[in-house]
């Protein structure tokens, strides 16, 4: 077991190097000059010059990453075009609050699909009409559904706030976004797992034991469900901590997803290559804890590891 | 009436006039069978025979979508009569089932501990720590070596005959009057065979339970079986002692079955094996006739016309051997010389 968490660590590092690289190249390749974007009035040729000479945008590519790799290895992710201050101060207060919408919206999700699965699985009346709604959700794009949910709590039953502030409140309606987004793909998986263990052997066994049907479905099948949810959460929240742009310009969530796209449009390098690091680390992080959370719940991933 | 007051009272199993469906498939008809305390009774068939429906049924193991008719007794209490939630309540102390697939009959992310040790808790009222040491007690009383280590270990850790003999601990952890096993040692090399067989020998007389036993194994039968039912396209053909069954079969079919048999035995090297010429009959295409007149040697028109009841042949010591053919053999052995081969 020890040896599978080395292992993964291990491939997790390789991953976020390779994903440094490539986006450091990528920032390179396109188009556009971060000192015009410094100073877009500057006139003056030798002004951008001196901008781009204290950016050390004047040395070769080789030259730039070694120093932004030796940086990054001492943790410090550099320093903000535009802003003038660090890049964690920058990147920090948007992660916290893309965490906590990351975070509310994985819950939302599971709840709402875990609770749609076991509907379409407990009660096969409904199993039609929770396909319907699976597929509505999928079909939806995520701003149109955020902007529905915004017009019908906020602005129509005045449930929810509209804008202003990050608070509790004002989570609500983003991470239901994310949640109804997402429930679909959890509805699947916990159905399809669900049919699948309640028509095995095992299952039978247990009847056979004189078990009640509660008691079996929380011994004996959700176990066997858990497995592959536990996975796609892993998944979910690595991703969403990358920013969930959409959903943060919908309801003006001040997240990491915001601050990327701003960096972007100002060539503000040094921020891009932040977000990407920390959504980089958060995917392998989140990964590996999904493994290890699975190894706990599934003895058999404990060998095969 | 619980079933622990009227437990011991009556064979292990009695069904009578069963009758499975499954729409408009008959997988079992009319068929009856009595296990005594003590006695191993073997059901004897095909794939598609429809003798796991019936030792299902008899189990009340049958998915919802099977429709099953008939009285089921176990040692005096009517199965078929009780409603689910009195028979779930029940059902363990009157009928541990053993599945031919350990593997996926246990749960594979539950250890074996608590699966044996659940049946105390949920029908004992067990405490986790009592369950869990009637488990380990439960394990070793199916001579598994270390059964506190092993109780702790999840099925995919332990041997095929040790799985089976879990899934056996489960079966007889609350001494049920009846085992229904289907094929138990069909999916273990020989020598894991012979050591789940002998177990279950030491069992039947420890326990002096009654073993309903699925199989299709003859060697099996001739080792283990007192009794043996022959079942044929839904239908139990033939039955009787054992040793009556093996000495003078009287349905064509239990003849073929047997010389099949005989043949690997004795049969000088380089004879084809007998086969029964023709393929089973699906339960479903059976027509007024005997079901396997068209692959019988002997049948005559009645055959095509009149499905023969099981009736005595007044052969036998105890005159219980049951046949359901018009022509059944006059000494043993005919039908089968008849039949080309």
């Amino acid at each position: 077991m020890a040896r599978a968490v080395i292992r993964r660590v291990v491939f997790g590092v390789i991953a976020v190097f390779g994903v440094i690289v490539l986006s450091f190249l990528l920032e390179f390749v396109v188009p556009g000059d971060p000192a015009r974007a410094i100073a877009p009035r500057a006139q003056n040729l030798a002004v951008l010059a001196n901008i781009r000479r204290q950016l050390h945008l004047n040395q070769p590519l080789a030259v730039q990453f070694a120093s932004y790799l030796g940086n990054l290895l001492r943790g410090n992710l550099g320093t903000s075009y535009i802003q003038r201050q660090s890049v964690a101060s920058v990147i920090g207060p948007g992660l916290k609050f893309t965490a906590a919408l990351a975070l509310a919206g994985v819950v939302a999700e599971v709840l709402l699909g875990g609770g749609l699965g076991l509907l379409a699985t407990l009660f096969p009346r409904v199993r039609a009409l929770v396909s319907a709604v699976n597929l509505t959700l999928l079909a939806i794009p995520i701003f149109v559904l955020g902007l529905l949910l915004l017009l019908a709590f906020g602005y129509g039953l005045h449930l929810a706030p509209v804008a202003g502030g990050a608070g509790p409140a004002q989570i609500v309606l983003p991470a239901l976004t994310l949640g109804l987004i997402g429930a679909p793909w959890y509805a699947q998986i916990v159905a399809d797992q669900m049919q699948e263990s309640i028509a095995s052997s095992y299952v039978r066994t247990a009847v056979s034991k004189g078990l009640s049907d509660g008691y079996i479905l929380r011994r004996h099948v959700l176990r066997n469900v858990l497995s592959p949810a536990i996975t796609m959460i892993g998944l979910d929240l690595g991703s969403y901590l990358s920013g969930v742009v959409t959903v943060e310009v919908v309801f003006a969530w001040p997240g990491i997803g915001l601050t990327a796209v701003d960096a972007l449009q100002n060539l503000d390098r040094p921020v891009v290559m932040g977000t990407v690091i920390v959504g980089a680390v958060a995917v392998v992080f989140f990964n590996l804890v999904a493994d290890l959370v699975r190894m706990l719940v599934d003895p058999r991933t404990r060998e095969e590891a | 009436m619980t079933a622990a007051a009227a437990a011991g009272s009556g064979p292990a199993l009695e069904v009578t006039g069963l009758d499975v469906r499954y729409g408009p498939v008959h997988a079992v008809r009319d068929a009856s069978l009595t296990v005594q305390a003590g006695q191993v009774v073997a059901l004897i068939g095909e794939t598609g025979s429809g003798k796991s429906s019936l030792a299902l049924a008899a189990a009340r193991l049958l998915p919802p979508a099977a429709a099953v008719t008939g009285r089921v007794a176990i040692a005096g209490t009517v199965v078929s009569e009780l409603g689910g939630s009195e028979f779930r309540r029940t059902r363990a102390r009157l009928v541990g089932c053993i599945a031919q697939d350990a593997m996926a009959a246990l749960n594979p992310v539950v250890p074996v501990g608590r699966q044996v040790g659940e049946l105390f808790a949920v029908h004992r009222g067990a405490s986790r720590a009592e369950a869990a040491q009637a488990a380990v007690a439960a394990l070793a009383a199916v001579e598994i070596t270390s059964p506190a280590a092993v109780a702790r270990l999840y099925p995919h850790q332990l041997s095929g005959g040790m799985r089976q003999r879990v899934m056996i601990a489960m079966a007889v952890a609350l001494a049920p009057p009846l085992i229904v096993a289907d094929e138990p040692t069909t999916a273990l090399d020989v020598s894991t065979q012979a050591e789940i067989l002998a177990l279950i020998g030491d069992l039947r007389t420890r326990m002096r339970a009654g073993f309903l036993w699925i199989t299709h194994d003859m060697g099996v039968v001739a080792e283990l079986a007192d009794w043996a039912a022959v079942m044929y396209a839904g239908r139990i053909v033939e039955q009787g002692p054992v040793q009556e069954i093996f000495d003078a079969p009287a349905h064509p079919y239990t003849e073929g079955l047997l010389a099949t048999r005989r043949d690997l035995r004795s049969g000088p090297a380089g004879t084809p094996l007998f086969q029964i010429p023709g393929s089973p009959a699906a339960p479903g295409e059976v027509g007024a006739g005997c079901a396997f007149a068209p692959r019988c040697a002997r049948a005559s028109p009645v055959c095509a016309s009149d499905d023969p009841a099981l009736d005595p042949l007044g052969g036998g010591p105890d005159g219980l051997h049951l046949a359901a053919c018009h022509h059944p053999a006059a000494s043993p052995g005919a039908a089968v010389r008849a039949v080309p081969r």
